[in-house]
């Protein structure tokens, strides 16, 4: 599953621009299952198990990541540009990126500190103060390489580090539509029915559509949630720690969880000796806060593979905590499928 | 790019040898390699690469800055994390989740912690975190860690050599690795010419922690006069191009009561013969640069500054033009031929 996340990060797409990890989800899967890509953009798969199952369980991961769209161009020729998706400024000034479709070198500039007021040598410059510099002269040559609407994504690599770590971009949730290929590409027990959806990070829109066609009695989603398990940071602020496997939610700012399911996740994990651990935090929010209200309600459960430096360009997970995640959530898919 | 194809490898392989300040070593075999196809090089008690080639004329010492910002580590916390002060002008603006190599036993991956959201103070979007509040993820437990890791280690930002449109480049350590660039390319261009010539050469230490392998690598030259290479601000969105240079638009010929009237105006004239670009930049004072150091090394030399544009500087993307090094070198070379009694 490592390389599948190594080439899953690779892949660009921003939400509203995730076609080209649908294109490779769909080639890894085409031959293991059923599929269909709704309006939105949502790969819809349907997986036949050995057996019929009771309850219809849907398997959601997104596929988009946080990154930019190009608003504008300078007469300098220097792009400005939105974030698409919760960015803190502070993790992209002074990074390079890759914008539009031939992935374009650019760079986040910044005044340097030398020409900064002492009194704001700590100041983040502000969000239309931010500017991407491709090299361009001028207006005219960066029109020849840029258009506005283009997308914009970080430009970081995968790299394996330390004690089974993990950095990449887009992390979150490229590791959970990992988990889901490596679940259709398994044999199930039971029917099952995947949505790789869309614009979660823009509020959840592709879940919504996605939840409402499949018609799901369960749901469980996979995603990524903080890890605060960093220096300088006290036990019981740390939400979830790397290396103690995936973590599972009683509630967050989108979806107070069934209680039942969320007990049940942790004896069942207990039964088959996989390491899960409590999300400890009511922060956040998921497609699950899209998928319980779909239609007449679903009962949802979210298990998420604890990430460090969420929504960043180094997007930080121990490999570990993936693999445990794919156990947990497929027991829970069996368990789902029949309860 | 095309055009400067031979000055971008030379200018990338610089920027890929690393050496922050007080710990230049990997950078200084880089440069001691590629300074000893035109001159016998030592390095000396500070670590600063010098080369010495005796000829006709005065004796000019050319000056480039072999060091680069970055961090240095002060502890390794109890859970592995390492912390960290910072080794020369880093910009605390653009730590929160950089990349960075740790130069230890080995070189080793690492992450600058960044505040999560949960945790995130009302001015968080707003403000940098001081320093002392950030750490750097290595991925290890402290055991692991102490294995690797020891105090006083450097630490450098990753980023990669990347072309953009045109003739410019960023990268990490484009400053000062540019005056580098331009000194040796300046080189190349005498001995295409065949130019006899007095010439030092220094890539000197500790520049950004206040120039001591200027001041004594200067001393041990006991040149007539200096040119030193460096960068400065270029314009960009939140930098007046009223007040700075402009990216491509030529060497930066320094203007400033420290620096020598005749030399510098010697210069401006040779690039107006020659059509060579240039921009004067006018400073009030002293430079900030090693000239500070070299002009009053020993009983004094005459000291020039020629400036490469840099947008972003001490950043991990540094952006410069490479037409600007390549003009900072021929302008050099030209200054240098007329010195030395003109061509063989």
């Amino acid at each position: 599953m490592l390389e599948l996340i190594k080439e899953l990060c690779s892949l660009p797409g921003i939400s509203g621009r995730e076609d080209s990890v649908r294109d490779f989800i769909i080639e890894k899967i085409k031959d293991h299952a059923e599929y269909s890509v709704d309006a939105l953009g949502n790969l819809i798969v349907f997986k036949k198990g050995k057996k019929p199952a009771k309850n219809k369980v849907m398997l959601d991961a997104h596929m988009d990541e946080v990154g930019m769209i190009i608003t504008g161009i300078t007469s300098e020729g220097f792009l400005r540009f939105e974030k698409v998706g919760g960015i803190n400024s502070k993790v992209i000034v002074g990074r390079s990126v890759k914008v539009g479709e031939n992935a374009i070198n650019g760079v986040v500039g910044i005044k340097p500190v030398h020409l900064v007021d002492k009194d704001k040598e700590d100041v983040i410059p502000s969000a239309d103060e931010l500017y991407i510099d491709i090299g361009a002269e001028n207006r005219e040559e960066a029109e020849k390489a840029v258009s506005l609407g283009d997308s914009v994504c970080f430009d970081s690599d995968f790299i394996e580090f330390g004690n089974g770590f993990v950095k990449a971009k887009a992390l979150d949730d490229r590791v959970g539509c990992a988990i889901l290929i490596e679940m259709i590409r398994s044999e199930l027990e039971y029917d099952a029915w995947f949505s790789f959806s869309v614009q979660e990070e823009i509020g959840t829109r592709g879940a919504q559509t996605a939840a409402f066609g499949i018609a799901p009695d369960y749901a469980v989603v996979v995603e990524t949630t903080t890890a605060a398990d960093i220096s300088g940071v006290s036990d019981e602020k740390r939400v979830c720690l790397c290396g103690n496997g995936g973590a599972v939610s009683f509630m967050d700012r989108s979806t107070v969880y069934d209680k039942t399911l969320f007990d049940r996740a942790f004896e069942i994990a207990k039964e088959k000796n996989i390491a899960c651990q409590p999300k400890t935090l009511v922060a956040g929010g998921n497609d699950a806060g899209a998928i319980h209200k779909s239609r007449g309600g679903v009962r949802v459960l979210t298990v998420s593979v604890p990430c460090r430096y969420l929504h960043s360009p180094v997007c930080v997970i121990k490999y570990s905590d993936a693999e445990e995640s794919l156990k947990l959530v497929t027991a829970l898919a069996e368990e789902f499928a029949t309860c | 790019m095309k055009k400067y194809a031979q000055l971008s490898t030379m200018l990338e392989a610089l920027c890929s040898a690393k050496g922050v300040s007080g710990a230049e070593n990997e950078a200084a075999v880089a440069v001691s390699e590629m300074l000893g196809r035109f001159m016998p090089v030592k390095t000396d008690a500070l670590g600063s690469v010098t080369g010495r080639k005796e000829g006709k004329g005065p004796h000019i010492l050319l000056d480039a800055h072999l060091d680069q910002i970055g961090l240095i580590v002060t502890a390794i916390d109890d859970s592995g994390f390492l912390k960290f002060a910072k080794c020369g002008g880093a910009d605390r603006r653009v730590l929160a989740a950089a990349e960075v190599t740790v130069h230890g036993r080995e070189n080793i991956f690492g992450v600058v912690t960044s505040t999560p959201p949960h945790l995130a103070k009302p001015d968080d979007a707003t403000k940098a975190l001081p320093f002392d509040e950030m750490a750097i993820d290595i991925g290890m437990k402290k055991e692991e860690a102490e294995k690797l890791v020891s105090l006083g280690d450097r630490v450098t930002f990753n980023g990669k050599y990347l072309p953009l449109l045109g003739n410019r480049v960023s990268s990490p350590s484009i400053d000062d690795r540019a005056g580098v660039a331009a000194v040796l390319r300046c080189l190349e261009i005498l001995e295409e010419k065949g130019v006899d010539c007095n010439l030092s050469v220094m890539f000197s230490v500790q520049e950004e922690t206040g120039g001591s392998g200027a001041q004594t690598s200067a001393f041990t030259a006991k040149a007539d006069e200096a040119i030193a290479v460096d960068v400065s601000f270029a314009s960009a969105p939140s930098v007046s191009s009223e007040k700075y240079a402009s990216l491509g638009k030529g060497t930066m010929i320094g203007f400033a009561p420290s620096l020598d009237y005749k030399m510098s105006r010697t210069l401006e004239s040779i690039a107006k013969r020659e059509n060579i670009p240039y921009q004067p930049e006018v400073m009030g004072g002293k430079t900030g640069t090693n000239c500070d150091e070299i002009q009053v090394s020993g009983r004094g030399v005459r000291t020039a500054l020629l400036s490469v544009p840099l947008r972003n500087m001490h950043t991990a993307c540094e952006v410069c033009d490479l037409d600007d090094i390549e003009n900072t070198a021929r302008l050099m070379a030209e200054y240098i031929t007329e010195r030395s009694g003109g061509n063989a």
